[in-house]
């Protein structure tokens, strides 16, 4: 199967404290990739090295076989992302964001299309402003999704979202993997992992600590549920010491 | 094309709704050429002149819009995306930063033509103002003062750590220039010590070639300003396009 995301050997430090350290990742096409891990284990600087927005100190990370230095106009018309922070422009209204996001593309999806989809149609002319932090979320995974990608980042994906929204966002996501889409998450709820992921990858103070299917995390470990099991692999140390 | 069009009309709207510009780049100029029409009148620049005091400080209000929009306006509106990670979020797209920094110049190129164009017509029917020299050259100079200025400006957004340091240059550069280069305040009638310092600013310098444009002056007192802007212009463009960033 065609490796959309290729990540070999990354290492990344902030002053000589290191983020990441020999990261490896391999995301087929069409498959849902998860990246787990506490606040602070790398999960957003691994992202960010990936995307390019961080220069890694070494190690290669290449999307569709693109460097996202060298390639950056010819990657991003095939990539969606979605940030863990939420940047808009002050006093924009949701569908002028739309607009002229949408305008970077040259073959986009219709933004009002996706705004249906996710139930935000009827906010369209509202300033960003003035929408609540779970619509503000969909806005920004639709915008992820606009330039009709091979491959998404989402980060954080669901976070702030009520359950039913939670559903619909799987739900949408899910079916554009069966059309072929490759995603790429990061997230908090171990629910939505069990759900949507195909691998996922435990990071530990920049480490990784597993890396695999959630049936094999759950397995390699001695607890029966996705959530015991990846605290088990995020704080060993921590139940070490106390058995 | 369709890029740069979309991008144009949604941050055009961005910043009329801002309503900031429209204040200190259009309305500011229309109320000073009526304060100095008001003044001056139809006094001459000096005795056995052959144009009034008016029409020679008419040529410097174009100035005061264009040093508006370029060292308060674009400096403030790039280190803004930047700091709110907006430029983050471009920098994941095929955009390419000349394109983000253009829309930009453009839409404060506008707003400076909008503002020569009432101050023009103001002049012209309240206070009798006609340009004696050449347009063309008017205009040319008013271009070149243009580019100069804005360059300072993205410049200045450019490379500025953060928006805090970015508006404290922005005002160093933006309330001097606008006293005292003759913007506002008619250099003509400064203290010799004033002027001499006032000549160090680059707004001064372009002042003096649109006056000597527009008064059709001599083109031997224009050779000085007029490679002054230029080689600025080019430090600063290439500086700005040089270490753009991101975040």
């Amino acid at each position: 199967m065609e490796i959309v995301i290729h990540v070999k050997q990354l290492c990344k430090s902030y002053h000589n404290i290191p983020a990441v350290e020999n990261v490896n990742i391999e995301v087929p096409r069409g498959t849902i990739f998860g990246l787990l891990g506490a606040n602070g284990a790398g999960k957003s600087t691994t992202i960010e090295c990936i995307l390019g927005t961080k220069k890694p100190d070494s190690g290669i990370a290449t999307i569709l076989g693109m460097n996202p230095f060298a390639d950056r106009k010819k990657l991003f018309e095939r990539v969606g992302v979605q940030f863990q922070e939420a940047a808009y422009q002050e006093k924009i209204t949701v569908a002028e964001l739309c607009e002229e996001i949408q305008s970077l593309y040259q073959n986009p999806t219709d933004y009002k299309d996706l705004l249906k989809q996710f139930g935000l149609f009827e906010k369209s002319k509202n300033m960003i402003s003035e929408l609540s932090g779970g619509q503000k979320q969909r806005l920004f995974v639709i915008l992820a999704l606009i330039p009709n990608p091979e491959v998404v980042f989402l980060d954080e994906l669901t976070t702030g979202l009520d359950t039913k929204a939670k559903r619909d966002v799987w739900k949408y996501l899910m079916a554009l993997k069966e059309k072929g889409l490759t995603i790429f998450l990061t997230s908090h709820s171990m629910e939505e992992v069990s759900i949507l992921c195909d691998k996922i990858c435990i990071l530990k103070k920049g480490n990784t600590v597993f890396y695999g299917t959630v049936e094999e995390a759950i397995e390699s470990s001695p607890h029966q549920n996705l959530e015991e099991a990846y605290l088990w692999y995020s704080e060993e140390e921590f139940y070490n010491e106390n058995i | 094309m369709k890029t740069f069009k979309t991008m144009l009309k949604t941050e055009l709207r961005l910043s009329l709704r801002g309503m900031d510009m429209v204040i200190f780049a259009i309305c500011m100029p229309l109320v000073i050429t009526i304060i100095l029409g008001i003044i001056y009148g139809k006094r001459p620049a000096f005795e056995g002149a052959s144009y009034s005091f008016f029409a020679q400080s008419f040529a410097a209000m174009p100035a005061i819009s264009i040093c508006a929009g370029g060292v308060m306006g674009l400096p403030l509106v790039v280190s803004d995306y930047r700091s709110k990670r907006i430029l983050k979020r471009f920098q994941v797209t095929p955009i390419s930063p000349i394109m983000i920094l253009l829309v930009q110049v453009v839409i404060y190129t506008l707003y400076s033509v909008v503002s020569f164009l009432t101050t023009y017509i103001t002049a012209a029917i309240f206070f009798g103002y006609q340009m004696n020299g050449s347009l063309g050259e008017f205009l040319g100079g008013y271009f070149l003062v243009l580019i100069t200025i804005f360059s300072i400006g993205m410049m200045v957004g450019g490379i500025s750590p953060n928006t805090k340091i970015a508006s404290i240059i922005a005002s160093l550069l933006y309330f001097p220039m606008l006293i005292f280069s003759g913007a506002t305040l008619p250099y003509e009638v400064m203290p010799a010590g004033l002027q001499k310092i006032a000549d160090l600013m680059p707004l001064t310098q372009g002042i003096k070639l649109l006056k000597a444009a527009s008064l059709g002056v001599a083109v031997d007192h224009v050779l000085f300003p007029l490679i002054f802007l230029v080689v600025l212009a080019i430090i600063c463009i290439t500086v700005s396009i040089r270490y753009f960033r991101w975040e």
